[in-house]
């Protein structure tokens, strides 16, 4: 008996260090994810970038010189040209001044770089400045208040950036974030697949879904092509569809899922799609712009305004695409935002004051803002909020991609109109549950049903 | 004096003994134990950054992790995994080295190369690989569809059963030539002997192998019992980068999900997480204690 008393003991220690793997997790030591995880952010590279050199979280992130910021960014297509353009355009009057960009390899880098830095203590990790994604900053500063450096002092004039953005980085009336790209999302669609449809841009402009839906199953019946595809894997489209609608999934704080009508229809719309072959569910991020957007399999794209990069590595397709509002239930113009970050002072910053006039002369709309967002729109397709900056010529011009439409102007002019709705820190968990819950009743379970185990669960989840 | 300072030989050889061991507990106590402590401590706290307190009652975290839903639909995932998976693979594991085993077999390390090979495959790369050959336009659907067996791409990664099934064959491609290896160390281990004896008795070879080969193998097929167990109670890396855990978090397992609590999505709740670690430790435990009661006949 004594001997398997101690074998177990010995196999329950055994089994206990193989386990210290899951324990130190549950600790502070992990390691960040690796780039695999790179797929899922709303605001996650174009699938190439994912396979992009990995910056090590204990990389070089101080900044040595008196005229020297540090700070990490994850797209080197889209946002990083926008940082290079703002170190060029504050070059202008600190010729000393260099910014040290830390390429991480997506979004969630930098929030599990801020998670394990909060929750050891050890802010040394952190670089003077980091590019955040608007949607987490809010829980990230609510948490870990400490983390940050606020932009009160800052000498930024809020009412020449966007009100809709900058909702985002105002946490309890401070002023946190100095906005970089404005998510204001685009409903693009093929011009010429339309045409061979019989039917116009005007006629996909300011229509019902459920007008919107007969014209997808005509477009499928007639060319093959879905007329919108979504990474079903963090799926953005119930909550841009509920914006553009000006209504929100969540009501004084908490889930409205069940007996929300609007929310219910949206998504009977998005299972109709799904089901008629309309919509392209795609299985993750790569499938999404890979397989569908860039393999040429839809007529429409409907997201965030950084998805432009991904559809014009199509070229053989440019000129025929062109860019118009979002349906609604009731048929009116819609608007939405999805996606878009801001950059952050860290309390790790040794240099709050440079890393605060930086901010404010170049994206905070400062005397730098034009030079910074012109270049940032050239370099990287990066749209701004900054209301005074986008009156820039750079932004009249049409596009040759949109058949000469001068998109970034009806981007701005669109982002204007986004509504501001109810936000919440849990909006990934929401996200997380109703994608879950359109999976399920595409294959035959009830909505009610769902809808009511997905508001379950956030609640659940809420309670920590 | 002198005399009495002096260690015995014995004494000389005792002190050198923990000498070496005295680093390596050292290590083992601060990279391993420590940590578990802390996460056991952790386990009893609550909320996120700066909320982040004693939970009250103290096993807050214990109970809540039964009433979630989602947790305990995790745990379903990973024995559905453990269930299926773990037989077929230790028994195509045990055949293939009886197969590869025989004497007369031409090319036969060439064979155990090849069956062994997948394990030296980083376990990110290869769930990567098997995502885009099961994607909806990848090479199995093309093969499929060439060859007439379907007629439309099978969404493979985005229905619960097929991207379950997905899963588990990943497992068996990976894990199947691993314990493989120790089943061949185990035969090799039998006297040749043995064999010629049964077959002077007259036993086939279907009798050889049960009645002889695999109680002789019995101690290895625990320990690859266990250590599967235990590999799969932890699957991680097939259900992050396979698929992500979905359609609709059917294929998540115990760890993505603890995982997720941590890192992954928003602000950690490291309470949690490590309350359901300590549940997986416990459920690990368990299992293989059972293992070895049930393989055990000695007393």
């Amino acid at each position: 008996m004594k001997r398997k008393a101690l074998s177990i003991i010995l196999a329950s220690a055994m089994s206990l260090s193989l386990l210290a793997g899951c324990g130190s997790a549950a600790e502070q030591t992990a390691a960040p994810a690796d780039d695999a995880q790179a797929q899922t952010e709303t605001e996650a590279a174009p699938a190439a970038d994912a396979a992009a050199e990995e910056a090590a979280p204990t990389a070089d992130v101080a900044s040595e010189g008196e005229h020297e910021l540090s700070v990490y960014a994850w797209d080197k297509n889209f946002n990083i040209p926008a940082l290079e353009a703002a170190e060029k355009a504050y070059q202008t009057v600190d010729p000393d001044f260099k910014l040290n960009i830390i390429e991480q390899s997506a979004s969630s880098d930098v929030e599990n770089a801020v998670t394990l830095a909060a929750n050891s203590g050890d802010y040394s990790q952190l670089p003077d400045i980091v590019l955040f994604q608007d949607h987490y900053i809010q829980n990230y500063v609510t948490n870990y208040p400490d983390a940050w450096i606020d932009l009160e002092d800052a000498g930024i004039d809020w009412s020449n950036l966007g009100a809709e953005k900058i909702s985002y980085s105002t946490i309890g009336g401070k002023h946190y974030g100095a906005p970089v790209d404005n998510g204001t999302a685009i409903f693009a669609y093929r011009t010429d697949i339309l045409e061979e449809c019989g039917y116009t841009i005007d006629d996909v402009t300011g229509i019902t879904w459920e007008r919107w839906l007969e014209i997808g199953r005509d477009v499928k019946a007639k060319t093959g092509k879905y007329l919108l595809s979504m990474d079903h894997n963090g799926d953005d489209l119930p909550y841009m569809m509920m914006q553009a609608e000006g209504q929100s999934q969540w009501k004084d704080g908490q889930p409205y899922f069940v007996g929300n009508d609007t929310l219910k229809q949206i998504l009977e719309v998005i299972i109709t799609g799904a089901k008629d072959g309309v919509i392209y569910l795609c299985n993750d991020w790569s499938e999404y712009t890979d397989t569908s957007i860039i393999g040429d399999q839809v007529a429409g794209v409907f997201n965030g305004n950084w998805i432009i990069p991904t559809m014009e590595q199509v070229s053989e397709n440019s000129g025929k695409w062109a860019i118009t509002t979002i349906p609604t239930l009731s048929g009116k113009e819609g608007y939405a935002a999805n996606g878009g970050s801001s950059l952050y002072i860290t309390s790790n910053c040794s240099k709050p004051e440079l890393a605060k006039a930086f901010l404010a002369y170049t994206f905070g709309g400062g005397e730098g803002a034009i030079a910074t967002y012109d270049d940032a729109l050239r370099n990287g397709g990066v749209i701004g909020t900054c209301i005074s900056a986008s009156k820039s010529d750079v932004y009249q011009e049409g596009v040759d991609f949109f058949n000469g439409q001068s998109i970034y102007a009806d981007i701005v002019a669109m982002g204007a109109n986004v509504p501001v709705v109810e936000q919440s820190d849990y909006h990934y968990n929401a996200r997380t549950y109703i994608q879950a819950a359109i999976t399920n009743v595409i294959n035959g379970s009830d909505l009610d049903t769902e809808l009511q185990g997905a508001e379950d669960q956030v609640k659940f989840e809420m309670g920590q | 004096m002198e005399k009495k300072k002096k260690m015995s030989l014995v004494a000389k050889q005792r002190a050198a003994g923990w000498m070496f061991l005295i680093l390596a507990t050292a290590m083992i106590v601060v990279m391993s134990f420590y940590p578990m402590v802390q996460a056991l401590i952790t386990s009893f706290k609550t909320g996120t950054g700066k909320n982040f307190k004693w939970a009250d009652p103290w096993n807050y975290n214990y109970i809540r992790m039964f009433q979630d839903k989602m947790f305990m639909k995790s745990v379903g995932n990973t024995f559905l995994y453990l269930i299926i998976q773990v037989p077929i693979m230790l028994i195509l594991a045990i055949l293939l080295a009886q197969l590869l085993n025989n004497k007369d077999l031409k090319f036969r390390g060439l064979f155990r190369t090849c069956v062994f090979l997948p394990c030296a495959v980083s376990l990110v790369s290869y769930s990567l690989i098997f995502k885009s050959i099961f994607a909806t336009q990848g090479l199995v659907n093309m093969i499929l569809t060439k060859m007439h067996i379907i007629s439309e791409n099978i969404n493979w990664l985005g229905q619960t059963n097929t991207a379950r099934f997905v899963i588990i064959i990943a497992l068996i491609w990976r894990w199947t030539g691993y314990n493989m290896v120790f089943y061949l160390a185990g035969l090799q281990n039998i006297e040749y002997s043995v064999y010629e004896a049964a077959k002077i008795d007259g036993a086939n070879a279907w009798k050889t192998f049960w009645y002889m080969t695999v109680p002789l193998l019995k101690p290895v097929i625990i320990m690859t019992f266990i250590m599967s167990i235990n590999g799969t109670l932890q699957l991680f890396d097939e259900s992050v980068n396979l698929t992500n855990g979905g359609p609709a978090n059917t294929t998540i397992t115990m760890s993505h999900y603890i995982y997720n609590n941590s890192f992954g999505q928003g602000v950690a709740n490291f309470g949690y997480a490590s309350a359901m670690s300590f549940f997986v430790l416990i459920l690990v435990a368990i299992l293989a204690a059972i293992n070895l009661k049930v393989g055990d006949t000695r007393d």
